[in-house]
């Protein structure tokens, strides 16, 4: 088959291949490295597809839950000709602003690699999933500069109760999102759409002053047609610190506890193999700053409806929340940072490759070891090895790339032998 | 050594290489997008370097050769249990360490080692922090909310600029286990952080004029010249800073020139802001109605294309994308010219994406026949792809 190869020296001969759809060189054929690539084998393409799609239709109903809350509160902002409404709407707009760039995101990194873009375009993840964190950073900057101008605005009209009500409604908007973000529907189990139906029907049953009320009632309430969803996380090793929430079942304003068990869950994500995709991740991370700093505008709104004396409150307590919600970002911004910076991910142990690498019979030294990784999931690997002059390079080159893909199931390996 | 052996001929001909590679691409000592156009020699510009090695345990291997890198352990001899422990815990440790510390060492390591960018943008940074210091605070006392959103954007800008300074600043650090190529792609990062902020800046302008057109009342009074002529000329100081890099298209000829270009926007379209505020209110005085909205819109329009270019190459850098500066019919050419070879059977895959703007990575593979001298086909491949201007390379070489 390979005899085209044996003509005259000199002469140049295109080869064409098909290629099998999702490959990423420039022409080449379907081998690299003898084994299939985990970048765009039959099988992780339609693992990542299931994925997305799962995603993406999370995403899409936040979206478009968002919107429907804008609209409203744009309507009643201009019929009460309220500034605070109108600024509670924006802050939706720029939820749904951040949404649409993770939906973006994970849309286009589904896209076939072509020849300038030979990895693919899995990148695009991490790039949104930044965009979506530098976002939430410049919202934070944003409310406190609404802080400092409500404190500015002597004129008394600033009126605690507006602000607590508008406050409280934002803060149910973005419960019901975090939890719908949060919960790992996607994976097979359909109840995705009747959830978010679920949720839309008992969206505005109660304004609660603390948090763990309405989380709570929303988990009773529905109970009917939400028993599936809460038998699911028990099987989720991800949702175990969620029976924990259920436990809580004082109603005194423990926010703190409450904020550990939804912490969890983020960081919970990049670490285990079926994680939740990173820019849901972002997006879950984003509705939940979203809460604490509602929760922050509700307790200046209260203490200044009780007291109007003390504007000071306010903007002190947008202050703390500000830095709690800057604090449940700085996880993810390391774990993008380490991506995007090409670094040796946090699960592979280089050193303890190197050495599996060297116990080998005619490994001589390992140099230029590379593991980066493209996104969270997918790892490649590129190294020389320099081996025993008379021992067999194609043996040698295959016991590698076991040993790699069997210990630390590397997608991706490069591996040049030198004697 | 014999392993240097193979590949020796990578360490004279730098230079010359170089001058090939760029004059065959089109790019000649007078192209004006170069940042430093009157400037007849290469020589700034980064050689092909390859991982300076920190094998403590060896002195007697030269410290530049190519086949040697500091991820190099020599078998078995040097290598005991806490050795791998150090090793894995410095590399966790100074991973973690690296953020808090660096900072705080950088600072004051700056005015003393710093190179002039470095030293320039410490100056600006304090210039904008004073400034925007004394406007919060006069902001605040006199209850002016203009003075305190001024106040506030520039804070913003002076920490996206802080975080360029410490990326300069942390860059310069060798590669270690964890980062095993360096930490270069810093200064891309800081590069497209401040991209982004611009084009957030824009937005955010285009909203303004938004606001400013439906509800048709003039927010800037006239205080607020006052404060935005002193931005300006706070600005302008910043772009004389850094006139080098005053252009919308640049070639990128290493890290530092993406880092200084993000920079030298930021603080033009800053200007360019507190210019189009100048021209607003002065048309405003001659009663040109809707002076705030054409100008909001002209500066929003104004930054987004500045910044667009230097947002598409660092995001270019940041995707792994093909290295713009060598064209697909480059990559073809070597392609083709490795097929042509007797013992090769075809090129599997052939991929590069650059680390910073001057160091291109690739692996490539390829299927060979059984039996053949495999050091001769390495040596013409890595020859091949070197002129081309890639410096670390990996190669596999598949019987079949």
């Amino acid at each position: 088959m390979m005899d085209e190869h044996n003509s005259q020296p000199g002469q140049i001969i295109e080869i064409s291949i098909d290629v099998p759809t999702g490959e990423t060189s420039t022409g080449g054929s379907k081998f690299c490295g003898e084994a299939p690539c985990g970048l765009s084998d039959a099988g992780s393409k339609s693992k990542d597809a299931r994925e997305r799609s799962a995603s993406i239709r999370k995403l899409l109903i936040a979206v478009v839950l968002c919107v429907v809350f804008m609209s409203v509160e744009v309507v009643g902002g201009i019929k009460a000709n309220s500034l605070a409404i109108l600024t509670d709407a924006a802050h939706l707009l720029s939820d749904v602003a951040s949404f649409a760039i993770s939906l973006f995101a994970i849309w286009a990194s589904g896209w076939e690699a072509t020849p300038r873009q030979s990895y693919g375009f899995f990148r695009l993840e991490i790039l949104g999933a930044l965009v979506s964190m530098q976002l939430i950073w410049l919202l934070a900057g944003v409310l406190v500069y609404e802080a400092i101008v409500r404190l500015i605005h002597e004129t008394g009209e600033v009126n605690g109760f507006l602000m607590f009500i508008v406050a409280s409604f934002g803060l149910v908007v973005n419960i019901i999102m975090a939890v719908l973000l949060g919960h790992d529907h996607g994976h097979g189990h359909g109840h995705g759409h009747e959830h978010g139906h679920g949720h839309d029907e008992n969206g505005h049953h109660s304004h609660g002053m603390t948090i763990s009320t309405p989380h709570h009632h929303h988990h009773e309430h529905p109970e009917d047609d939400h028993c599936h969803g809460h038998e699911d996380p028990a099987d989720h090793h991800s949702h175990g610190d969620h029976a924990d929430h259920h436990d809580h079942e004082d109603h005194a304003h423990h926010h703190d506890d409450h904020v550990e068990p939804l912490l969890d869950k983020p960081t919970n994500g990049p670490k285990q193999k079926k994680g939740k995709n990173i820019n849901v991740q972002g997006a879950y991370l984003h509705v939940l700053g979203d809460s604490i700093q509602s929760i922050g505008v509700m307790i200046g709104g209260a203490i200044i409806w009780y007291k109007p004396e003390w504007k000071i409150v306010d903007l002190i307590c947008t202050l703390i929340f500000s830095v709690i919600v800057l604090g449940t970002t700085i996880r993810m911004l390391r774990s993008i940072l380490e991506v995007l910076m090409e670094s040796t991910p946090r699960e592979i142990d280089a050193t303890k490759l190197e050495k599996g690498l060297l116990e080998m019979k005619e490994v001589v030294a390992v140099h230029e070891l590379h593991i980066w990784a493209i996104t969270v999931g997918k790892i490649l690997l590129a190294c020389h090895v320099k081996i025993m002059p008379e021992a067999n390079a194609d043996l040698v080159l295959d016991n590698v790339l076991n040993y790699i893909k069997r210990e630390y199931n590397i997608s991706h390996i490069t591996i040049q032998i030198e004697r | 050594m014999e392993k240097s052996d193979s590949f020796k001929y990578y360490y004279p001909s730098e230079k010359e290489s170089q001058n090939s590679w760029n004059t065959g691409f089109g790019l000649s000592v007078s192209d004006r997008r170069l940042a430093f156009s009157r400037q007849a020699s290469f020589d700034q510009a980064r050689e092909p370097h390859t991982p300076v090695s920190i094998n403590l345990n060896d002195p007697a291997k030269p410290l530049l050769a190519r086949s040697v890198s500091n991820i190099d352990i020599p078998t078995g001899l040097f290598y005991s249990l806490d050795e791998s422990n150090k090793y894995s815990g410095e590399g966790n440790g100074s991973a973690q360490k690296f953020s808090f510390m660096l900072f705080v060492f950088s600072i004051l390591r700056i005015m003393r080692s710093g190179n002039r960018y470095m030293k320039r943008l410490f100056v600006m940074i304090s210039l904008n922090v004073a400034y925007s210091t004394t406007e919060l605070v006069i902001g605040l006392f006199t209850g002016r909310v203009g003075l305190v959103s001024d106040a506030f954007h520039l804070t913003f800008g002076c920490g996206l600029l802080t975080f360029s300074l410490f990326a300069m600043a942390a860059s310069r650090k060798q590669p270690d286990r964890v980062y095993t190529y360096g930490y270069k792609r810093l200064e891309a990062l800081s590069a497209f952080t401040n991209a982004l902020f611009l084009l957030f800046m824009s937005f955010s302008l285009a909203v303004e004029g938004l606001h400013a057109f439906i509800q048709d009342e003039s927010e800037h009074k006239h205080y607020l010249i006052v404060s935005a002529v002193t931005n300006l000329l706070v600005n302008l100081i910043g772009v004389w800073f850094f006139r080098n890099y005053a252009r919308i298209n640049l070639v990128y000829r290493n890290a530092e020139d993406m880092n200084y270009h993000s920079v030298c926007l930021h603080v033009l379209a800053d200007s360019i802001r507190s210019a189009g505020l100048i021209l607003a209110s002065w048309l405003l005085s001659l009663g040109v109605q809707n002076a705030e909205v054409l100008c909001l819109g002209l500066v929003s329009v104004a930054v987004f294309m500045l910044v667009m270019p230097l947002f598409k190459a660092t995001g270019g850098i940041l995707l792994q994308m093909a290295p713009p500066r060598i064209p697909t019919s480059a990559l073809s050419k070597c392609w083709r010219q490795i097929n042509a070879r007797e013992d090769v059977l075809e090129i599997a895959q052939a991929r590069f994406w650059e680390f910073v703007p001057g160091h291109v990575v690739g692996s490539v593979s390829i299927q060979v026949k059984k039996g053949m001298d495999d050091r001769t086909t390495l040596q013409f491949v890595h020859g091949l792809y070197h002129d081309l201007g890639v410096q670390n390379l990996t190669v596999q070489t598949d019987d079949v």
